[in-house]
């Protein structure tokens, strides 16, 4: 009795870290997709809003929830709140505070930590470039996690349930 | 204007060189900075300069010379780190910040291929002119501007520097708030420069008045006829009339029933009558008061004040 509620618990626990890590990469694809959004909008507001950086930063923290919505209001305050600091330096760190616990790839997070260094075209339509191009990799990144995400999410259960197995029996 | 006001104009390393200036913000008119020349500050009409350590001097071989990049840095502080939402205003050579203040720019101009310009690169002149809102400004002259509670089409004309914009703006808001000479009336303003409500983020930073609307960064033609059909405005409010079409949308918003305040720059009546828009709106008979003023000591002054033919009424 003992050893096959022990051997259901192995099983429940080994299934259970592989539907934790397959909800990382369900996280992770979220993320990604909530950035390449983020990023979309950034380009349309600077090419027809013709918004500054902080006003998009304060737009981004009414529309999103959660870590976003307080990073971007911490960036738009800092930003513009007793003469203002020096936006790029409040971005990278406030962003890079907030994306250090997602699951995203190191280079994922430099590249949208260090996005604010490359703002300084004098157009519009340079600027919106630059915006493009970030947003193009974000994008590239989270179609093949989205292609991915089925089949890994499939073999990190399998793989889990397998190991549990196994685990059970060399124990048991 | 409050002194971390005057300190947010600068970028977060170089406030320490303008905290003493920042102690004379109320008293302060201009801000000069020229790639490689003496910091210059107008205080009370007066020239001065700043030196290194952010002390004020009278001499300009001890003043401080800011480099192009610090000048780089400087515009890309005011401009919120993101030039491409101003590179119209930096076409046309100004910029408005927070506050309402201007900053006029010159440096190298782009052409394009028809010869307009296009936009401006190694800006190394920064003139930051700071926006002064005096309430009771216009309190002297407001008892001219109504008859019989009704309000007169006013022009007010002054040299560069001289207060026009500031008394138009406390004008607007004594109409739009009412006065002891009549009751308040829905004033819309056309704001080109951003400079009579200074708004930041569509809201207006400086008292215009209750019933006021503001049309910010709109051209001025364009801007009459729009708020004509959608505000319904009691009094139609521009800045710095400057040529005939001007003075032709000024003349269609007057017919529509609107009474008009403008400023237009000139050093006396003679003088603006040798412009060819000014003869136009003085033919059509568009202002019931011309209003000449000046700035002396640092504070605006009254000239004159003529009738709708131009001849004086009062002179102080």
């Amino acid at each position: 009795m003992y050893k096959a509620v022990g051997f259901l618990c192995i099983l429940a626990g080994c299934a259970g870290w592989g539907h934790s890590l397959a909800g990382q990469e369900r996280e992770r694809v979220r993320h990604l997709r909530m950035l390449t959004q983020m990023l979309s909008q950034m380009r349309s507001e600077i090419s027809y809003g013709k918004h500054t950086m902080p006003e998009i930063c304060l737009l981004f923290a009414e529309l999103n929830d959660g870590c976003y919505s307080e990073c971007f209001e911490r960036i738009y305050k800092g930003a513009t709140e007793k003469g203002g600091t020096d936006f790029p330096k409040v971005w990278e760190e406030e962003l890079g505070k907030c994306l250090e616990p997602l699951p995203l790839r190191e280079d994922e997070r430099r590249t949208m930590a260090e996005l604010a260094k490359s703002l300084r075209f004098r157009e519009e339509g340079g600027q919106a470039g630059r915006v493009g191009q970030a947003e193009a990799f974000f994008e590239g990144r989270y179609r093949q996690a989205e292609e991915t995400l089925e089949n890994r999410s499939k073999m990190i259960h399998s793989v889990s349930i397998l190991a549990g197995l196994l685990l059970a029996i060399l124990l048991l | 204007m409050r002194a971390e006001e005057f300190l947010g104009l600068f970028p977060e390393e170089s406030r320490g060189r303008w905290r003493e200036v920042a102690k004379l913000a109320k008293r302060l008119q201009e801000v000069r900075l020229r790639a490689g020349m003496p910091l210059t500050i107008l205080v009370d009409n007066g020239e001065r300069f700043v030196d290194r350590q952010g002390m004020i001097v009278d001499r300009p071989e001890e003043a401080a010379r800011p480099s192009p990049e610090e000048l780089e840095n400087m515009l890309g502080h005011l401009c919120r780190y993101s030039i491409y939402a101003f590179a119209d205003e930096i076409r046309q050579g100004f910029l408005t910040v927070q506050g309402g203040h201007r900053v006029g720019l010159a440096g190298q101009v782009i052409l394009d291929g028809d010869g307009r310009i296009k936009n401006m690169k190694y800006i190394r002149y920064l003139n930051i002119r700071i926006a002064h809102q005096i309430r009771g400004a216009a309190d002297l002259l407001m008892p001219c501007l109504f008859e019989d509670g009704r309000v007169l089409s006013t022009l007010l004309i002054s040299p560069p520097g001289g207060g026009k914009t500031t008394m138009l703006r406390d004008i607007i808001r004594q109409i739009s708030d009412g006065t002891a000479y009549g009751a308040g009336v829905n004033v819309s303003v056309v704001d080109e420069r951003s400079e009579i409500a200074g708004s930041y983020l569509g809201v207006s930073q400086n008292d215009v008045g209750i019933r006021t609307d503001v049309l910010d960064g709109c051209p001025k033609v364009e801007g009459m006829m729009r708020l004509i059909r959608s505000m319904a405005p009691g009094v139609l409010a521009v800045d710095e009339i400057g040529s005939l079409a001007d003075a032709q949308a000024l003349q269609m918003a007057g017919g529509c029933g609107c009474k008009l305040l403008a400023t237009v720059h000139g050093g006396s009546m003679e003088e603006v009558r040798q412009k060819d828009y000014m003869r136009y709106i003085m033919e059509q008979g568009l202002f019931e008061r011309y209003v000449m003023l000046d700035r002396r000591r640092g504070a605006c002054r009254i000239v004159e004040i003529c009738d709708r033919e131009g001849k004086p009424c009062t002179r102080q």
